[in-house]
């Protein structure tokens, strides 16, 4: 069957367009994106006043041209988008590839392409590529259970992308993969055993990596993390300056623009992934919690666009988007006041970052995508 | 969550509710991730917000910059030109400003400034107000002891050491190294992280050529302070990188000898070496002491040096571009040489004056210099025959020789700002001035008149290609670059016949006998470029000093075996050989009597 044959713009005709209003979890992706990415932008632009360079102009840019992906892949039929997922797929890996090769050195990693003088990173590009072919792939089994292959297969095509970056080396953003391949799996069905095999591969090879393939930094990290109190003032420094950061902002914070510990410069990459320090300081608990709630927003009404979605491939796209964006937000949000190591993974639509604002704003896209999507007929589709 | 009726249908193979099951499992697993999170907020802000206040408050952990030291730059024979010196500024903190008014008038008493002056540089000091910001910079070290002793009743003030560059040689270097300027917007957005607001960075000059190389890489410390902001021990340290030190090919003492001779005439001196390109002199007059920048300039004194007469910030040596006037008559001959417009016997008839194109030229000798071969005319400089070559060459032929001995375009040097100049040509005029060139515009080029232009570098650049056998060095002021040699297609027999005539200039009753040493063969030739055009002859040295001609000297020496040329042009000084040839002879003398000395 030819690629092209089924629109990949569904048709007036389609029940979904006309005459049917958004639905609330719809709407609610929709409103808690953008103000979360309005948030950021403000958080940005209080983080880098001291910084000298514009940040907030870009990351405007940035939003703008997310709200405009959001809306092309809230469009597009998402079967027709996971039948180019092998396509989307290969040009990630090049992508990746060639910043390998050619890319210039950002922070001590290889990540960071120049486009059109605004910065983006072929990883986040990989990442959508990445859950896109697996869902392609799991989406196609019918069984209760995968089978030990379906695994094995699962996790190369996560493999690959996430072995390219981890060279660059830049191991945040590798590990983000994980979730997603865990997501994915675990809720197409995975025996015990599978996990237990898994688990004990996942260990032995990340212990490989973390005496032999790790960067003397990264490892400090990870020593820091498992106890702070060892070197409080070299790589725990960080973790200790962004902890008294959230901790002074107390219930109500000290006020836009006002946060002492962000504005001093105690805090390294806080207008990226050291955002939301900026927002507990400067907005306080109340903040926290309100940044917190539209997150909580976001996911449930993710959740609940999974759990009614019309087939299994859209089901195990939600799934998987779904984690991804998750686990961004868990990891980042407790790397902040140090409940996980520090590294480099960006909160979802509050950092600085081209490419990943459109990652999630394409994210937010595809699900919605996925929910208009839920009573067409199957014969249609196909 | 109900489904109810709005559920999909069911579809065999798809196992639909197993996985709504287990996605809900996941969901649930992840709320309760969540949940920690908002807990762990809650803990940190709410619970335990007071000690993190106080922590905040105190938050004793400081991280400094430590400026890494610019990196020295030296002359050829490491005689050091710019070095850094501890400079004393002093930082006023806002937050602990109790009684801005108490503050200020004690910080006048011991400034000796009106306190007015400091209120105006308190409210226009940028940044954030949570850092110490600069108040006052350059204080003598009586001024860092009476606020140092004053800490306690003043704690708003400290006294931070910075580094300031000391250019030894003041307005003698100036235009070669350039000076420091705050960093802007737009360099902070071009260097992408690797400057800050608030870092100088090189600004003309080699300072902005090689900024990189020199700037090196700050370090940072963290260091533990006391409740007033003063450091009590350092915990962690990254080393600052210091700037590379940078070895010119620049002669301090040629240099030196070029600044007082020309003294308070406009003018530039350029002496490089025509076997390598290097710059062993560079020197544009008027200058400007480039110390008064580094102390930093207010907007007065700035002002005054962009108004001063002759315009002191620009390097004449490679942004002005004048008439080469006679100087241009050695890329004529070659060029008729070349093409066969003319032998070393062609000979002419100067009678002092013809006309060309219903126009009278005049020889620049009244009387004529009766029959002159090429080498004759060179000698003394003959216009009639140099008119005569140049019309029967025509201007497209001039420029493109014009163009091989590296007029008409940028020699390369590493300076930034360096102009082209002009080589005319029918193509030129075409394009340019939408107008045909007119064939009496010719006789005017073939004297180095006309629309031509010349920097005094591409003057060098040429005089060296003529001394080095007919090679176009780059030239440049580093010491240790691999030399370049681009070698111009032409007959090394053509070359002679110049070299023989160029020895005469000096040393056989030629307009460059000024400058003839007695132990070294000279070689070279003066040029007088018209200012304005004059109709009689008349003794330049009469007209108002603006309308006198601008005097050139280019030469190079020894004249059989090349080590240095030097080309010397003074603004408005009358005739090459009264003013420019004797200026040139200085430079060789210490050249040369260095040279000896050292045996070299």
């Amino acid at each position: 069957m030819s690629v092209l044959s089924a629109s990949p713009v569904a048709r007036a005709s389609d029940s979904w367009s006309v005459g049917r209003r958004l639905s609330g979890a719809i709407r609610s992706l929709i409103l808690t994106s953008i103000v979360l990415a309005v948030s950021g932008a403000a958080a940005i632009h209080s983080a880098s006043a001291e910084i000298g360079v514009a940040y907030l102009p870009r990351q405007a840019v940035w939003v703008l041209l997310g709200i405009v992906v959001m809306a092309v892949s809230a469009l597009l039929d998402y079967h027709f988008v996971l039948r180019l997922a092998v396509w989307l797929y290969a040009v990630g890996v090049v992508a990746v590839t060639l910043i390998l090769i050619f890319g210039h050195e950002a922070g001590g990693a290889r990540s960071w392409v120049g486009v059109a003088g605004l910065g983006g990173q072929p990883s986040d590009f990989a990442k959508l590529a990445t859950v896109l072919l697996l869902t392609h792939f799991l989406g196609g089994v019918r069984l209760e259970m995968l089978e030990l292959r379906h695994v094995a297969v699962s996790a190369l095509i996560v493999g690959v992308p996430v072995g390219l970056i981890a060279l660059q080396p830049d191991l945040g953003g590798a590990a983000m993969f994980g979730p997603i391949l865990i997501g994915i799996v675990f809720v197409a069905g995975v025996r015990a055993r599978l996990v237990v095999g898994g688990a004990a591969i996942v260990l032995l090879l990340g212990g490989a990596l973390f005496f032999f393939g790790m960067k003397d930094y990264q490892r400090e990290r990870i020593l820091s993390f498992v106890s702070p109190q060892h070197d409080p003032l070299g790589a725990g420094y960080q973790i200790r300056q962004s902890k008294i950061a959230v901790g002074s902002g107390a219930v109500l914070g000290k006020g836009y623009m006002q946060g002492t510990q962000s504005q001093l410069r105690f805090l390294p990459a806080r207008h990226t992934d050291f955002v939301f320090a900026v927002v507990a300081e400067e907005s306080g608990f109340l903040g926290v919690a309100f940044i917190l709630g539209l997150y909580g927003v976001w996911m449930a009404s993710g959740l609940r666009i999974a759990l009614r979605a019309r087939d299994r491939q859209g089901l195990l796209l939600a799934a998987g988007l779904l984690s991804a964006i998750a686990a961004h937000v868990l990891y980042n949000t407790g790397m902040v006041i140090g409940l996980v190591p520090v590294t480099g993974i960006p909160l979802p639509f509050l950092s600085y970052g081209g490419s990943f604002t459109l990652f999630c704003f394409a994210a937010t896209g595809l699900l919605i995508g996925i929910d208009r999507r839920r009573y067409v007929n199957r014969a249609r589709a196909r | 969550m109900t489904l109810g009726s709005l559920a999909p249908p069911k579809r065999s193979g798809e196992f639909r509710e197993v996985l709504v099951a287990r996605l809900k499992a996941a969901g649930a697993l992840c709320a309760t991730a969540y949940a920690i999170v908002v807990v762990g907020y809650w803990y940190h802000q709410v619970v335990r917000a007071e000690h993190y206040r106080q922590l905040a408050e105190n938050n004793r952990l400081r991280e400094r910059e430590i400026q890494a030291p610019r990196g020295l730059v030296e002359d050829r024979r490491g005689r050091l030109l710019v070095e850094n010196v501890p400079s004393y500024s002093l930082l006023i903190d806002r937050n602990q400003l109790r009684d801005r008014g108490a503050s200020l008038a004690f910080a006048a008493s011991v400034l000796g400034r009106p306190r007015a002056d400091l209120e105006v540089r308190l409210a226009s000091a940028g940044g954030s107000r949570f850092e110490p910001a600069v108040l006052m910079e350059d204080l003598d070290l009586e001024q860092v002891a009476r606020f140092e002793a004053a800490a306690w009743e003043h704690p708003e003030f400290s006294v931070e050491v910075t580094q300031r560059r000391l250019y030894r040689h003041g307005a003698q270097t100036a235009h070669v190294l350039g000076y420091l300027g705050q960093v802007t917007q737009a360099d902070l957005e071009r260097a992408a992280g690797a400057l800050r607001s608030g870092d100088l960075v090189g600004r003309n000059g080699l300072e902005e050529q090689y900024d990189q190389r020199l700037r090196g890489r700050d370090g940072s410390q963290v260091v533990v302070v006391d409740s007033r902001g003063r450091r009590i021990e350092q915990v962690r340290r990254v080393g600052a990188l210091p700037g590379q030190r940078l070895r010119l090919s620049l002669d301090l003492e040629l240099q030196q000898v070029a600044a007082e001779e020309l003294a308070d005439r406009a003018g530039v001196v350029v002496a490089l070496d025509p076997r390598s390109g290097a710059v062993r002199a560079l020197l544009s007059s008027p200058s400007f002491d480039p110390n008064r920048f580094a102390r930093g300039l207010d907007s007065r004194e700035w002002q005054e040096l962009v108004e001063a007469p002759h315009d002191p910030l620009q390097n004449r040596a490679i942004y002005n571009a004048y008439s080469p006037g006679s100087v241009f008559k050695i890329v004529v001959a070659m060029a008729a040489l070349e093409r066969g417009v003319a032998t070393p016997d062609t000979s002419v008839w100067c009678a002092g004056q013809k006309r060309y194109w219903e126009r009278p030229r005049r020889c620049w000798k009244r009387v004529g210099h009766g029959r002159v071969d090429l080498h004759e005319a060179l000698q003394f400089s003959c216009d009639i025959y140099f008119y005569e070559i140049g019309q029967a060459l025509g201007v497209d032929a001039i420029a493109e020789w014009a163009r091989r001995f590296g007029l008409g375009q940028t020699s390369g040097i590493d300076l930034s700002g360096e102009r082209a100049g002009l080589v005319p040509s029918s193509e030129w005029s075409q394009r340019a001035r939408r107008s045909p060139w007119y064939p009496g515009e010719t006789i005017s080029v073939s004297i180095g008149q006309g629309p031509l232009l010349v920097t005094p570098l591409q003057v060098a650049v040429m005089m060296a290609a003529v001394a080095n056998g007919g090679y176009l060095v780059t030239p440049h002021l580093i010491e240790h670059t691999e030399p370049e040699l681009r070698p111009i297609e032409l007959d090394r027999g053509h070359l002679r016949v110049v070299h023989e005539a160029l020895k005469a200039v000096v040393n056989d009753r030629g307009s460059g006998q000024n400058a003839a040493l007695p132990t070294i063969e000279l070689a070279g030739k003066t040029g007088t470029a018209q200012v304005i055009e004059q109709r009689t002859w008349t003794d330049s040295d009469t007209l108002p000093f603006e309308h006198r001609d601008h005097a050139w000297f280019a030469s190079y020496g020894p004249a059989d075996e090349p080590e240095l040329v030097v080309v010397v042009f003074v603004e408005h000084g009358g005739l090459g050989s009264r003013s420019a040839a004797p200026l040139a002879r200085k430079i060789y003398e210490r050249a040369f009597r260095v040279a000896r000395r050292q045996g070299v």
